[in-house]
């Protein structure tokens, strides 16, 4: 008798629950779904009229789900854990893209790239170190950046300074004639803590060299070796002469960079995507603002250029590979798109068809300096491994807390380190 | 009759039960499952790993930074709140003018998310231009620039202080209706007899706000276990896992470090803990219920 009931019982819930439920959303065929962080001073409104140009182009329907770049890493990865991928989403080539193909949930491209023939039009150097993963093609560059010394021209002119810093004692020197006017020389925002890794980077790069960093990168050196720790004095010096902001951990890489711009600080070290933030905020490039290499600190190290590529990969799980395809595809191959994107984002194409005369003069120079440098690496957090860059990242934002500690920092580190690269292999 | 009853009730339950099953229960036993390997949280290969990381994690320095953040939080939660709440419920009950104005004041930042509160104490907290800071120096005639949130010492503290300010309303309301179920006269009563004030909190008012207050003291205990929102948007458990609480070291270690399965023993952790607590006051209800009977 019972059983009875609960069978009708059951018959009855089934009938009032949610009729669609278990059912996929059916999408039409030329939807193609989107998870990006193009987001808020990443560039929101650019990838808008971008997916725009793309749907009146192409036909294909834009299912856009946009996250903030900081919970976009984690973001990402959750949907990936619950086998919800978009179709495609953007995201850093580097040791990130490396480990989601390796843990497979993305698709290799080889035909669809050989099919569209985009090895005759992305710059080979990104082919080779941003697409490619264990010999395959995996992620389509969407533009990439140089992180660089960027100043308030007014600031230095103000102060008296007509030639920029080529080595690190004209370096220090640079800031010490800033300091004695009054005006902080360096603006960090290291909240987020990525911002920090630039000074970390480029110090190590420019002492022990391209070679060195990254062995230290995949876990074959020491956090320990001497190398890291003349690299760590280095940035040392400048926080024990109060060269940067105070708080750096308060603030937020805009932060950074509405202290330059309002010209309550000098210079931040910072990626060309501080001139898409400037230029939206009304700042002229060139006039208002300008930027310097990173200067030699040891003659005879090779120069290296530091700084990201974004791009865009396919999810395994793709429903519609094609148009997929068609909307990453058109993304990099439409110089129209390419040059809209450098101009709002602050980015550089990586497509060689792009006319370099539509850059701003800030960028390119920008371009030239990454043309002429021996090397281009990419930042900590996309040239270690995720779980590395975690511990090193945290390790950056306590350094600017609290220099005098530093020994004690990398011991540290080094211990994580042995733990995630013995697991790694 | 009664077959029919019984009918409407398996009806009426099942779909409250199918999705508490659907996304209470089976996530939970999932988090079990995942607790014993050493699955990345997105990667197709996990392996098993036994107890090894519940060993880990009674070795791990953080975890015990956690556990005391998190006795911390909760002992906050119930001391501040509460005696702030009485003691504005106290203040307004006494017919002081304007009371019902103020009442809808304080009870306003309840209404508020926890995303909206903690953004309104990063803006205060803020070191340059921040209200607190603005006013210290103002007041102290020195520029003060401390970055309360910045800071691994005063972290856990001020988002304490965003945390409190919000759950004060939630306790000042019930201990208000808490007070007026005690008689006027009882408290007229004290007052021709020439009793004083605090005497009269003391032996009348407290005890008889005790139903009141049992449900304060559950419902800032079970708030203060959920309190993870306010946390993830002022600190996001640092500066270096400075202000981190069990959920927030368990977010972290899922979630940045790629260590699901580790995380995922933290969870369990984190639910006997909360298991335990919730026993406990069950318990302790059901003896109140039965002295009150």
């Amino acid at each position: 008798m019972t059983r009875h009931y609960i069978k009708r019982a059951l018959l009855a819930a089934a009938i009032a629950l949610p009729t669609g439920y278990g059912a996929a959303p059916s999408l039409a065929a030329d939807t193609v779904t989107i998870s990006h962080y193009f987001t808020g001073e990443m560039g929101r409104k650019g990838i808008e009229e971008i997916f725009a140009k793309l749907t009146a182009a192409t036909g294909i329907v834009v299912k856009d789900s946009p996250i903030g770049h900081e919970d976009f890493k984690t973001g990402i990865l959750v949907r990936a854990a619950g086998n919800s991928l978009p179709d495609v989403f953007s995201y850093w080539a580097g040791a990130r893209t490396k480990f989601i193909a390796d843990a497979g949930n993305i698709a290799s491209i080889d035909a669809e790239w050989a099919a569209s023939g985009l090895d005759q039009i992305v710059e080979p150097g990104i082919i080779k170190n941003a697409s490619m993963y264990d010999g395959k093609h995996y992620l389509v560059p969407f533009g990439y950046h140089y992180a660089g010394v960027f100043y308030n021209t007014k600031v230095l002119k103000d102060a008296g300074i007509t030639a920029n810093p080529k080595t690190w004692e004209e370096f220090l020197a640079l800031c010490a004639t800033l300091k004695s006017k009054g005006i902080t020389p360096i603006a960090l925002g290291s909240k987020d803590q990525w911002p920090a890794q630039f000074w970390f980077d480029y110090l190590l790069l420019r002492t022990a060299g391209p070679d060195y960093r990254a062995k230290l990168m995949a876990g074959t050196a020491s956090y320990t070796d001497p190398e890291v720790k003349e690299a760590m004095a280095k940035w040392k010096e400048l926080t024990d002469a109060g060269y940067f902001t105070p708080q750096a951990n308060a603030s937020t890489w805009t932060d950074a960079a509405d202290k330059v711009a309002q010209g309550k600080a000098a210079m931040t070290l910072m990626g060309t995507w501080i001139t898409g933030y400037w230029n939206g905020i009304g700042l002229k490039p060139g006039s208002d603002y300008d930027f310097f290499p990173f200067p030699t600190v040891k003659a005879g190290v090779p120069d290296a250029v530091v700084g990201p590529v974004d791009g865009l990969v396919m999810s395994k799980t793709a429903a519609n590979k094609e148009a997929t395809w068609k909307l990453m595809s058109y993304l990099i191959t439409n110089t129209d798109v390419q040059v809209k994107w450098a101009a709002v984002q602050g980015a550089l194409s990586p497509n060689t068809k792009v006319d370099t005369k539509t850059y701003s003069p800030v960028m390119k120079h920008a371009l030239d300096e990454v043309s002429k440098a021996d090397a281009f690496a990419f930042n900590y957090d996309l040239a270690t491994t995720p779980p590395m860059a975690e511990v090193g990242l945290a390790m950056f934002a306590r350094f600017m807390d609290d220099p005098s500690k530093v020994d004690d920092y990398l011991k540290d580190v080094q211990a994580k380190a042995k733990d995630i690269f013995a697991k790694a292999q | 009759m009664e077959s029919h009853v019984r009918f409407w009730r398996v009806v009426l339950l099942a779909p409250p039960l199918l999705v508490f099953g659907l996304f209470v229960l089976w996530p939970l036993a999932d988090s079990f499952r995942y607790s014993v390997s050493n699955w990345n949280g997105f990667s197709a290969d996990a392996a098993f790993v036994g107890l090894d990381n519940f060993r880990k994690i009674f070795t791990d320095p953080l975890f015990a930074n956690a556990i005391l953040n998190s006795a911390i939080w909760m002992a906050a939660a119930l001391v501040l709140p509460v005696g702030a709440g009485l003691a504005l419920a106290l203040l307004l009950d006494s017919g002081v003018r304007g009371a019902g104005v103020f009442k809808s004041i304080f009870y306003l930042p309840i209404c508020l998310s926890s995303v909206v509160v903690g953004q309104i104490w990063i803006w205060i907290f803020q070191p340059d231009w921040g209200l607190l800071n603005t006013a210290i120096s103002a007041a102290s005639g020195e520029t003060f620039g401390y970055a309360w949130l910045a800071k691994p010492g005063t972290a856990l503290y001020a988002v304490i202080v965003a945390w409190s300010w919000q759950q004060t309303g939630l306790a000042m309301v019930i201990f208000l209706a808490g007070l007026t179920a005690i008689p006027r006269d009882l408290l007229e009563a004290a007052d021709v007899d020439g009793v004083a004030y605090h005497k009269q909190i003391a032996h009348i008012i407290l005890p008889m706000l005790r139903p009141a207050t049992v449900v304060v003291i559950a419902l800032s205990v079970i708030n203060s276990l959920k309190g993870f929102d306010i946390l993830y948007i002022m600190t996001g458990g640092g500066p270096f896992n400075s202000s981190d609480t069990l959920a927030m070291f368990m977010y972290d270690e899922s979630f940045k470090k790629y260590k699901m399965g580790y995380g995922s023993a933290i969870s369990v952790v984190l639910f006997v803990i909360t298991l335990t607590i919730i026993f406990v006051y069950f318990k302790e209800l059901k003896k109140m219920d039965e002295i009150y009977e």
